[in-house]
């Protein structure tokens, strides 16, 4: 790899001296480091990008500030579009999600993929429940499929984008089964839910924080993970996979990434920063708090899973009719 | 009983020292970037929230949700004295609030704001006190048709709003619900009206488009007609900087009016305190006896929307704490601090934290009278800056209106559309077209939209399905009613006579 070998003059010399850490050493951030986030205050990726920062700077690994910049518009676009404007700089990061990989392929105005710019670190993946209200007749996934059979497109499933996981998802599950139901797009996670409680729809798919107060309340039932095993807050809820289903479980992804052409030794800096930061105890209770997994990835995984990604969520959207302008 | 009680329980929680302290400074902060156009209170509270964390949650929640109160107070504070509204709010403030000020009622305007704004806001309080678990099922019984029968009747008081001609409000409203589809489409992912520019994809922002055509607008109008000379008299004496009872009676209905419409439509989360405030207005205006001063400084036209604004907070809290729903982007963040702190709002907030769910209902009072006592002694002082000099008070506001465009998302295209739609805001003044009917397109028209295609895709395409349900039947019959009385020529020929003869 390019990196690797602008990186390995310096390298042997460390090794010579028995001290990786060295290499990064030679890279401290002089001025306030900002994170990118594509959405707006008190939106998720914001928490999480404060969430980060608190640990990081809870546990002194970082030297300077930190600070949010929220580069909301056009889904990842705006933001994307920031993060690369910082090219060759060391002192801008982004928080990417799954849009950042399907805003491009769709959208001729998003010029900026995530693998043109340095996709540092996978951070969490999100696990989602399928979700329906109390009082609906459909006890497990397999009843609502069957009655999305019986009468093609008269149920409803209430979402964000139609580029979102949860769409993509009905997408795979109506291929595998050859069930036909609608997907409603509301702006807002609110309004999402309020049409579910409300009975207008049928079924969404909501995150674990989100879902455990209704679930408690005797509002919503659960009646699948989208996860690779059993959730610990939902244990008697199957996984798709148990559930009969064999479609792939996609994951929501949140992840850190860096300007095109970052140096090397910044990029090894940070990937380090981040790890210290997921290994802390505030953070792996801050993920079993809110019902997500850990995932940290080194810079090389993470740009190898994103590359992967992004022709899996391709061939998704495609067939499931969407017109992709660019892989 | 359970309510006093709790109630009682509640006003000890926030009658403590240190509450009461967090009250202050919520509201006081609240105020302030209220006031500023651009700085809203969603990135207040987001940027304030890591702050709270180590406090007690009930200081804490009063202290964020002062921010969110506050900021309603705050907002008509520049829209009455610049006509630049900071939120879309407060776009309604401008018609009749702005013509007050150019009238020398500033201070009376700035009055009236205050008062409404604390008699709505308490109003909404006492009922989101009273009535919060029924009225909940009432919001949730609100599905896509209704939505949209709710948008199409406040589209339809463009009526209200047109002035002289009706065909140049019409084409007004048209151009903003043009302005309104520009962007990726959340159905499809398609981009529409973008002409390939990448910051077109994320849509129009309020703010940009409403200080354009009115506050710059109306500069570029002013700096025209210099040779006429028109400055605003500020009179003198503390007496005429307050409203006068003539001013404060005229209002007592749309005190109540604006508290009601706007506590009904805050519950439910698909609609926004925007469509509150026009539905107030044009409830005020319809109902009123004197039609014509509407749009030219009738004190009721800037009490009702101003009241429904606030209200509005009270009833957006109800769907957030019975629910667990937040309706917009402000309660959005309220609802993920109070998940930081560990207390889940929900039907069961109310009896697990007591203290939380109380302590913030009865602060809400006391806040609201924090409000007051902070606002008007500010009238006289506020009142007082419309007598410096053009030369000194528009590049002020320039700056103001640049910031607050840049501040959106820290791009200088937003700036570039600023001063874009200051031209066409120009433009239409000198053609004789209103620009309230614009903002109603652009403001109402995204929600329409997208509340008709839902309504089609879960009725499968059929389109009687939005008559079928009593409340969006009666919505549509209703807007029906107000766009096709001015269209009977007698009523129309009337309609203009009355309003030529108030202008």
């Amino acid at each position: 790899m390019k990196l690797s070998s602008l990186f390995a003059p310096a390298l042997a010399v460390a090794v010579g001296l028995a001290a990786i850490p060295a290499a990064q050493a030679q890279f401290v951030p002089n001025r306030p480091l900002e994170i990118a986030v594509h959405a707006g205050p008190g939106s998720g990726n914001d928490v999480f990008a404060r969430a980060l920062i608190s640990v990081i700077e809870a546990n002194n690994l970082s030297p300077v500030r930190i600070q949010v910049a929220n580069k909301p518009g056009g889904g990842s676009t705006t933001a994307a579009a920031y993060v690369a404007s910082k090219a060759g700089t060391s002192n801008t990061l982004g928080v990417f999600t799954n849009i950042w990989i399907t805003d491009p392929l769709v959208s001729a105005e998003a010029t900026n993929p995530l693998s043109s710019m340095t996709p540092l670190a996978l951070v969490i993946r999100e696990p989602g429940l399928i979700a329906v209200k109390a009082d609906s007749p459909y006890q497990t996934l397999g009843d609502f499929i069957e009655a999305a059979k019986a009468e093609p497109g008269k149920l409803s499933q209430s979402g964000g984008s139609v580029l979102a996981r949860e769409n993509v998802l009905r997408q795979l599950i109506m291929m595998e089964t050859g069930a036909d139901w609608q997907f409603i797009s509301f702006p807002s996670g609110g309004e999402r839910l309020a049409a579910l409680l409300g009975g207008h729809v049928d079924l969404m798919i909501v995150e674990p924080g989100e879902a455990a107060e209704q679930v408690r309340s005797g509002a919503m039932r659960v009646i699948a993970a989208v996860s690779e095993e059993r959730l610990p807050t939902f244990p008697d809820v199957p996984t798709l996979t148990e559930a009969g289903l064999n479609v792939p479980n996609l994951p929501q992804i949140r992840g850190i990434v860096a300007p095109p052409g970052m140096p090397a030794e910044a990029v090894a800096y940070y990937s380090d920063m981040i790890r210290q930061a997921t290994e802390s105890q505030q953070w792996q209770d801050y993920v079993s708090e809110n019902g997500f997994e850990a995932a940290f990835t080194t810079p090389e995984e993470t740009s190898a899973f994103v590359a992967e990604y992004t022709e899996q969520l391709a061939g998704i959207l495609e067939a499931a009719g969407l017109e992709i302008v660019k892989r | 009983m359970d309510i006093l009680y709790g109630l009682g329980h509640g006003f000890g929680v926030a009658l403590q020292p240190q509450n009461i302290v967090w009250c202050f400074l919520g509201c006081f902060l609240g105020t302030v970037v209220g006031i500023l156009p651009g700085l809203g209170p969603a990135a207040t509270i987001a940027i304030l929230m890591p702050l709270t964390l180590n406090m007690d949650p009930a200081g804490g929640i009063i202290m964020l949700a002062g921010i969110y109160y506050g900021a309603k107070y705050g907002g008509s504070t520049t829209s009455i004295l610049l006509n630049m509204p900071g939120e879309s709010s407060s776009v309604v403030s401008c018609i009749d609030g702005y013509q007050m000020a150019l009238k020398g009622r500033a201070g009376a305007a700035l009055g009236i704001a205050a008062i409404s704004s604390f008699i709505a806001g308490t109003v909404g309080i006492v009922l989101l006190t009273l009535v919060a678990p029924a009225v909940a099922r009432f919001a949730l019984s609100f599905s896509s048709p209704e939505y949209f029968a709710l948008m199409v009747f406040g589209l339809s008081l463009v009526v209200l709003l047109s002035g002289a001609s009706l065909l140049k409000g019409l084409l007004a409203l048209l151009v903003g619900l043009w302005l309104s589809t520009v962007g990726i489409d959340l159905f499809t992912a398609q981009s529409r009206f973008t002409f390939g520019r990448p910051e077109l994809l994320g849509g129009l922002d309020f703010v940009v488009i409403a200080i354009g055509v009115f506050a710059i607008a109306e500069i570029m109008t002013t700096i025209q007609n210099r040779a006429e000379g028109r400055l605003i008299p500020v009179p003198k004496g503390f007496r005429n900087l307050l409203p006068s009872w003539e001013e404060l009676k005229a209002s007592r209905f749309a005190f109540v009016n604006g508290s009601i419409t706007g506590f009904v439509i805050g519950v439910l989360p698909g609609a926004g305190s925007a469509i509150a405030s026009f539905i107030a207005y044009g409830i005020e205006k319809a109902v009123s006896k004197r039609k014509e001063m509407f749009g030219h400084g009738a004190p009721e036209g800037l009490a009702a929307p101003e009241g429904a604004n606030n209200a509005d907070t009270g009833g957006a809290l109800v769907p957030l704490l019975t629910l667990g729903i937040p309706g917009g982007g402000t309660t959005a963040i309220l609802l993920s601090a109070l998940i930081l702190w560990g207390v889940r709002p929900g039907p069961l907030m109310i009896t697990e934290s007591p203290d939380i769910f109380w302590g913030l209902v009865a602060s809400m009072y006391v806040g609201n009278v924090v409000l007051l006592l902070l606002n008007l002694p500010l009238v006289p002082a506020f009142a007082q800056l419309l007598r410096v000099p053009k030369w000194v008070l528009f590049p002020v506001i320039f700056g103001l209106a640049i910031i607050g465009a840049y501040s959106v998302s820290g791009r200088i295209f937003d700036v570039e559309l600023l001063a874009a739609f200051g031209l066409l805001g120009f433009l239409m003044a000198k053609l004789g077209f209103p620009s309230a009917p614009l903002i109603l397109g652009f403001v109402l028209g995204d929600a329409m939209e997208r509340a008709l295609r839902q309504s089609l895709m879960m009725s499968q395409g059929d389109i009687t399905s939005l008559f079928q349900r009593p409340i969006s039947l009666t919505l549509l019959i209703g807007a029906a009613i107000i766009l096709i009385l001015p269209m009977v020529g007698f009523i129309n020929r009337f309609r203009v006579r009355a309003i030529s003869e108030g202008a």
